[in-house]
């Protein structure tokens, strides 16, 4: 089964609602993501990815002031296959990594789903999140 | 560690918005709820619940017709102890469970910086694994 693996908050001081987080619930510091979307911080629980960003583009359509949760991600086994059948279901491909070549530790595909959610999809895991339960049983053999 | 285990959704229509999640990544539906603050469906991933909702209130001040993200709740091993270090840090708290008996769901609401909604609890919500150290200790 696919698994949630990535929470991304909308924030106009990443550094300072990061440091929130980590006092508050001893969640890690795992990357500095800056590039052409966002520059944030990413935490980890151990299991999730939350991401803390400044976002450079307005994905959403709610404005570059909107605050709060801004989408999530989920990790499949394969990206190709779940996005024919998300495009199946009637959800709208937005864009794709942009980057050259295959950036581990981030979304691969962003999706809108139903009323508008953005949501991304990866196969390779945001960074800080655990693998899924199938790749850890495949590492242990 | 504390755990991330909730994530809220507003949705005008949760039926078809549960369905779509359902069919699109296999998430189990665990629970339909219609109370006081929300309407809508829990589905889990087997670890976290996402909870796709018709609000009844408004709760983060975007207003009754705001779809999108909503709010994440966060599993803790003592809520008093939780609630006493978010406050410490500047975390506002908004609102308890209405029923405290009833487990399975939010306890505390807090809001942290810039506004940002978030729940906290210590029993797990329905349908999400527990902590790892409660884990730990029904296995011993």
């Amino acid at each position: 089964m696919p698994k949630l693996r990535h929470i991304a908050i909308a924030a106009e001081d990443p550094e300072a609602m990061a440091e929130f987080y980590k006092k508050a619930f001893d969640f890690k510091e795992v990357g500095r993501p800056n590039g052409y979307l966002a520059d944030g911080v990413f935490l980890s629980d151990g299991t999730l990815n939350m991401a803390i960003l400044k976002f450079k583009t307005d994905q959403l359509g709610k404005g570059m002031d909107f605050r709060g949760i801004h989408h999530f991600g989920v990790l499949v086994e394969d990206v190709e296959e779940f996005s024919k059948k998300l495009e199946a279901l009637g959800a709208a491909h937005y864009i794709d990594q942009g980057q050259g070549g295959h950036q581990a530790g981030y979304f691969e595909k962003k999706f809108f789903g139903p009323e508008h959610i953005l949501f991304d999809i990866a196969e390779h895991g945001w960074a800080g999140a655990e693998p899924l339960p199938a790749q850890v049983k495949e590492a242990a053999e | 560690m504390a755990k991330l285990r909730h994530i809220a959704i507003a949705a005008q229509d949760p039926d078809a918005m549960a369905e779509f999640y359902k069919k699109a990544f296999d998430f189990e539906e665990v629970r339909k709820s219609d109370g006081p603050l929300a309407y809508g469906y829990h589905l889990s991933d087997g670890t976290i619940d996402l909870a796709i909702l018709r609000f009844k209130t408004d709760q983060i001040g975007k207003g009754l017709d705001y779809t999108g993200l909503h709010h994440f709740g966060i599993l803790v091993e003592d809520v008093e102890e939780a609630a006493k270090v978010v406050e410490t840090l500047g975390g506002k708290h908004y609102m308890d469970q209405a029923t405290p008996e009833r487990t399975g769901g939010f306890e505390v609401k807090f809001y942290g910086p810039e506004g940002v909604l978030f729940d906290v609890a210590e029993h797990p919500w329905t349908g999400t694994e527990p902590l790892p150290v409660a884990v730990k200790e029904a296995a011993e």
